[in-house]
């Protein structure tokens, strides 16, 4: 079944109103992706879980107060859903590089209209714009974004003190917004 | 001496990025809610790294856990909230493949997961539009001065000035060189406005040739080089070659 952003647009207005089914329908078609955000970040299924949990529970709680034009769904339950798992990562000592714990279902998830994803423009603006900050300063940012890594973990990883990453990351920083408002 | 606006978006953007540590995280979380500018920082970012978020993969939740949820919002002590950080807004999704990854091969490791991902898109995102390179004129290898965007199908080109200063009775000057036209750099023009964006049509050069060219920007008296010639100084580069 697919979901239209205005589907799931409609389904958060209805949970904000109360309405329990919306909410489970609300979660079926989106709660893999939450899932997926909630474990790059923790790579620990239990704690991803929990914040699963604190996120729909969270989206229940706010859901009247939702502005369908500010974002998608989607994009709004994966950014609480983003920052929980990074306070929990953060409350916890550095994770190893451990692997994937087996068993994942990596799911081939329902595929969502394109409008629902970042213009193709967008993306391509960013991919070159991270392209010019070179390969280390751009795995950086993406590995910083992507599994919210803290400047600590990312010192160790790179092999550098934290106030190098901090300086790479701001020079970073400064080089994505003034290529990305070109 | 830093500029504070400048600090609040280092802040915001580190945020957003997730490498605060706790108590810094904390802080940001506590002041963004009284303060506007901390908070219209942290949304635009939020906005510029979206399409990052595409990159994330979808993975089934165990089962059980919606009623988990039900029960949690059933009981008013557990339907509070965990002191969190607030939402804003912004992107992460992205829709993948299950056999993409068993195709490219990927290995167990988390950190092998997020950088295959990120190559998978990265590749896939620069090469549908092949045409389009990016040059950095940079100096000192610190701030780059000035950013180099070009169509090669249209051969438009864009230029555009990063922290260069405005120097009275001066002028930037834009230059291209390649063996196919000599060696000698040739002028394409002055950037009429050295602190906004100038575009130019290089319709007389084929795409073959600008892929291959450097490309030069000098600082000229007003009017341009007197020489016809780069005053010393010019910062080059080549286009990145983004397309494979």
């Amino acid at each position: 079944m697919h979901l239209t952003p205005s589907d799931l647009s409609g389904l958060v207005k209805r949970v904000g109103q109360g309405d329990r089914e919306a909410f489970a329908r609300l979660y079926d078609a989106t709660s893999a992706k939450i899932y997926g955000v909630a474990l790059a970040v923790l790579r620990r299924p239990a704690l991803a879980e929990d914040v699963l949990q604190d996120t729909y529970v969270r989206v229940w709680n706010n859901a009247r107060s939702f502005d369908p034009n500010r974002a998608s769904p989607i994009t709004w339950m994966a950014t609480i859903a983003r920052n929980r798992a990074i306070d929990e990562a953060r409350k916890r000592p550095v994770l190893s590089l451990e692997a994937m714990p087996a068993g994942f279902d990596i799911k081939d998830p329902q595929p969502l209209p394109s409008d629902l994803l970042v213009a193709a423009c967008d993306q391509q603006r960013l991919a070159a714009c991270m392209e010019a900050l070179g390969p280390d300063r751009q795995r950086l940012v993406a590995l910083a974004y992507l599994e919210g890594r803290s400047r600590e973990e990312l010192g160790k990883q790179f092999g550098h003190p934290e106030g190098t990453i901090k300086t790479w990351l701001h020079r970073a920083l400064k080089q994505l917004k003034v290529c990305l408002s070109s | 001496m830093t500029d504070p606006d400048d600090t609040i978006d280092t802040l915001a953007g580190e945020y957003v990025l997730g490498t605060l540590d706790a108590a810094e995280r904390a802080d940001v979380a506590a002041r963004r809610l009284h303060d506007t500018t901390l908070d219209a920082a942290i949304g635009e970012w939020e906005i510029r790294l979206a399409p990052l978020g595409l990159i994330t993969a979808a993975v089934s939740p165990p089962a059980g856990v919606f009623q988990r949820i039900e029960q949690r919002l059933s009981d008013p002590v557990q339907a509070r909230e965990p002191n969190g950080t607030q939402e804003a807004t912004m992107v992460i999704v992205w829709r993948r493949r299950a056999d993409r990854w068993r195709r490219i091969g990927i290995t167990a490791t988390a950190l092998a997961a997020s950088l295959v991902a990120w190559t998978v898109w990265r590749e896939a995102t620069l090469n549908a539009f092949p045409d389009r390179y990016v040059g950095v004129f940079a100096q000192d290898d610190v701030l780059p001065r000035f950013y180099l965007t070009i169509d090669l199908k249209t051969r438009e080109l864009t230029i555009r000035p990063v922290g260069a200063k405005q120097q009275p009775g001066k002028t930037y000057q834009l230059w291209i060189a390649s063996e196919k036209l000599g060696g000698a750099p040739q002028s394409l023009g002055l950037m009429e406005d050295s602190l906004a964006s100038t575009t130019k049509v290089l319709s007389q050069y084929d795409p073959a040739l600008l892929h291959s060219a450097t490309f030069g920007v000098s600082l000229e008296p007003e009017g341009g080089s007197p020489t016809g010639r780069p005053s010393p100084g010019a910062l080059h580069t080549k286009l990145l070659p983004i397309a494979h």
